[in-house]
């Protein structure tokens, strides 16, 4: 599958945030999971979410071009870490990761989630889980159902080194051949992927 | 909880002390000549008959309204031109005296189920709104989130939209089944179908029986009130305790 950004460009209260930005992801490739960085308010939130269809660019084109094992009706299915949480407050870790896809059991979003939380958190509703934790849930809920496509917005936020390298583990082996484009400020513990670098220049 | 039975048999003496001093029990009658009236009353199968009557045609026309209400309410969340059409006929539902629609519902449909249509029309504007402003208060971001994962419209109800009804809905219920009483009955006053509270309160006023009439007064204060608190829980063990 192959999916094409092509010259976007987005302007905000007369300011241009995004201008003229590329990226190609080929899921065929090794280097198909992508970061992007440069500085807060540069535009990295608003290209995710382009690349998510929640905001359109002000021009430019995206072209998806469904492979053979694509499975998403023509529509580019995609697995999503937000800015913030976005849970539902008073559902179990375990409910916020089934609720978003009748196929995911219960079984298997525990199984997941133990990957990257104690036992005694999977039940609790998650207003009672610290930051870290919940950051941790949403993580799942994207990684878990079927996608072609997983976009995180600063998704180590508020993690503890040693979570980090967990958390970043749990990504790196559950996302399989699915391409990863990912928003942080630091890159410590990340394996090494192709950087965008949005400097406002375009 | 003995606070509450206090200031309870507070006010019960100073009525009875108030019916004394007026020494008219047509004009007051007290607390313990209501007593007695309800005493007699419950005994008759007739009373448990009227509470039927009137029962199944008001929390019939309070389950009508607030289905009508919440349908309403989706759709005018879904498009905002409904919400348009809508607002008129929203305020004029708001807006018309009961006795006003019990008349003319009373001419179009007879007396039989008329507090059927007169809690009906009640309930709707009232579930309209806290629907509507419910839906409009859903967390924007949660929508977002719902839409991205492709989430089904029945588990969006479930998880998101419930949720942010449920404060709204809590009000919304405990008003509208009060109204929905108080209109419902003063229907069956207006209309007089036979076998009705309504038609019971009817025919205590003409015999200038008071104690007759306080104790139908409070047989509709008791039922709605059980029925409320019986709807609350319902709506609380659906929605809360999933």
């Amino acid at each position: 599958m192959l999916i094409q950004f092509r010259d976007i460009t987005k302007t905000y209260d007369g300011k241009k945030i995004l201008d003229g930005i590329n990226l190609l992801i080929d899921t065929a490739s090794d280097s198909r999971d992508v970061i992007l960085r440069g500085p807060s308010g540069i535009g990295k939130t608003t290209l995710l979410r382009i690349m998510a269809g929640l905001e359109t660019a002000d021009s430019g084109s995206i072209e998806i071009t469904m492979g053979e094992a694509a499975g998403g009706g023509g529509k580019l299915r995609i697995g999503m870490v937000f800015q913030e949480n976005r849970l539902l407050e008073q559902f179990t870790a375990v409910e916020n990761v089934t609720c978003v896809d009748p196929l995911i059991s219960r079984v298997r979003a525990r199984e997941a989630l133990r990957n990257v939380l104690e036992e005694e958190a999977l039940d609790k509703p998650v207003r009672e889980l610290s930051g870290g934790m919940q950051r941790r849930v949403a993580i799942v809920r994207a990684m878990l159902p079927a996608s072609d496509l997983l976009i995180m917005d600063e998704p180590l936020t508020g993690l503890d080194a040693e979570t980090r390298d967990r958390v970043i583990a749990y990504i790196m082996d559950n996302k399989g051949r699915r391409p990863l484009v990912i928003a942080s400020h630091d890159t410590e513990g990340l394996p090494k992927m192709r950087e965008l670098v949005l400097d406002g220049k375009g | 909880m003995s606070k509450k039975y206090f200031i309870v048999v507070f006010w019960l003496l100073i009525w009875q002390l108030v019916s004394i001093l007026v020494h008219n029990s047509i004009m007051l009658a007290g607390p313990l000549d209501t007593m007695i009236a309800l005493k007699q009353m419950i005994l008759t199968g007739e009373y448990w008959r009227s509470i039927l009557f009137s029962a199944v045609r008001i929390m019939g026309g309070f389950l009508m309204g607030s289905i009508l209400g919440i349908l309403l309410a989706w759709c005018s969340y879904r498009e905002k031109h409904v919400e348009d059409i809508l607002k008129p006929f929203i305020a004029t539902l708001k807006a018309i005296p009961v006795a006003s629609f019990v008349i003319i519902l009373l001419i179009w449909a007879g007396n039989k189920i008329l507090s059927l249509y007169i809690s009906t029309l009640v309930v709707i504007p009232v579930l309209y709104l806290n629907t509507l402003g419910g839906l409009k208060a859903t967390d924007a971001k949660l929508l977002e989130m719902a839409e991205v994962f492709r989430m089904p419209i029945l588990r969006r109800l479930h998880y998101i939209f419930l949720p942010s009804l449920y404060p709204f809905w809590n009000s919304s219920l405990q008003a509208a089944l009060g109204m929905a009483w108080k209109s419902g009955v003063a229907a069956e006053v207006i209309g007089q179908p036979l076998g009705s509270v309504g038609n019971g309160l009817y025919q205590s006023k003409i015999y200038l029986e008071t104690a007759d009439l306080f104790a139908w007064t409070i047989t509709i204060i008791l039922t709605a009130l059980i029925l409320e608190k019986l709807v609350l829980r319902i709506l609380r063990k659906c929605i809360v305790n999933r």
